[in-house]
């Protein structure tokens, strides 16, 4: 796999090929009568099915840890953003990605969401959080490119800016923050990279990126963050309320 | 294999301008090379477009491809060559729809 960067302390180079991520953005569409039925819903039920048959991973969960076999899932996030859902996937190739996101909307899920569909290789393999096993209910998405003081520094003050960085990813994973790897989105997006955590709550998240603001992560990046509460893909596609808890 | 478009628009970044003709001309060469390189293994280059008149970039370039897969090695090997380094960028691919199931 190409690099865009080189690997640092917290994250190696990944062995896992030409896997692909697959990152969506949705926004519902007004419910109209009939536009979004039972019907659509299993024949999308249908073609995940499919696509877990075909190799994909179709939950967070499953790509921190792919021997852990989920429900498909993805996470609430439209109490924060303007997104209603976002999660992702992990397709075997770019094409196989590319083909299961006209899959899914052919099925049903365009009348259901408008969605932005982000699709690009894995670069850095998943690291675990250091401590208990705990339950991770909360997603983190980070979108990032590099800017233009980044492009116009000099290759030792990225390395070094690296080096920054990686302590703020080591107080990440003190934090018992999940982070599945690196994924480059660069050839098909403005955005170049994609984050992705799993946490216990908004507040861990909140804790770990004021250490990213203190290594100064964002000096040489514009980035676009995103949290969501966990919860199956089925209930999100059918519109179903979420816990009040 | 499904054909596919690639889309890429794009602006000098302000450190362009502080380079010397020839310094951007012997940039230009090399990615010239990676075009070219493309364009022998199957890619079809459509056209390079001035779009700075209604967008935040300046230009719009349009390829296509056999498939996906070499629009991603076509990119990466332009930022292998630094080209991300010296103009922003925003990609698109899109798979013809005639060939999807």
């Amino acid at each position: 796999m190409t690099l865009l960067t080189e690997a640092t302390d917290v994250f190696s180079a990944t062995t896992a090929g030409e896997r692909c991520v697959v990152l969506f953005i949705a926004k519902s569409q007004p419910r109209l009568p009939g536009a979004f039925d039972a019907g659509h819903l299993s024949a999308i039920g249908a073609v995940l099915g499919e696509l877990e048959a075909e190799g994909w991973l179709l939950s967070l969960r499953a790509m921190v840890e792919p021997a852990e076999r989920t429900e498909p899932t993805a996470f609430d996030t439209g109490f924060a953003h303007d997104a209603d859902v976002v999660g992702v996937f992990e397709a075997p190739t770019i094409s196989a990605a590319l083909l299961g996101t006209v899959r899914l909307e052919t099925a049903g899920w365009s009348r259901r969401f408008a969605t932005q569909w982000l699709v690009g290789p894995r670069e850095f393999a998943a690291v675990n959080g250091a401590g208990p096993v705990i339950d991770r209910k909360w997603g983190f998405f980070a979108l990032w490119e590099w800017n233009d003081a980044w492009a116009a520094a000099s290759a030792e003050t990225r390395r070094d800016y690296d080096a920054e960085c990686d302590v703020a990813f080591q107080g990440d994973l003190a934090l018992n923050v999940n982070i599945a790897g690196r994924h480059r989105l660069d050839w098909a997006s403005s955005w170049h990279h994609l984050g992705v955590w799993e946490s216990d709550r908004p507040e861990t998240v909140d804790a770990a990126i004021r250490g990213h603001e203190r290594a100064a992560d964002f000096k040489f990046t514009t980035s676009r963050h995103l949290l969501g509460r966990r919860r199956p893909l089925a209930e999100l596609l059918a519109g179903a309320p979420g816990e009040t808890s | 294999m499904t054909e596919s478009i690639w889309i890429h628009y794009a602006r000098p970044r302000p450190h362009w301008y502080g380079l010397s003709e020839a310094e951007q001309a012997a940039r230009r060469k090399v990615w010239a090379q990676v075009s070219a390189a493309s364009s022998k293994a199957g890619a079809a280059f459509v056209g390079n477009y001035h779009v700075r008149g209604q967008h935040d970039f300046e230009t719009v370039e349009i390829w296509r491809f056999p498939d996906a897969e070499a629009a991603f090695d076509h990119w990466a090997r332009l930022t292998a060559a630094a080209y991300n380094e010296w103009f922003a960028f925003s990609n698109n691919i899109g798979l013809a729809t005639e060939a999807v199931p």
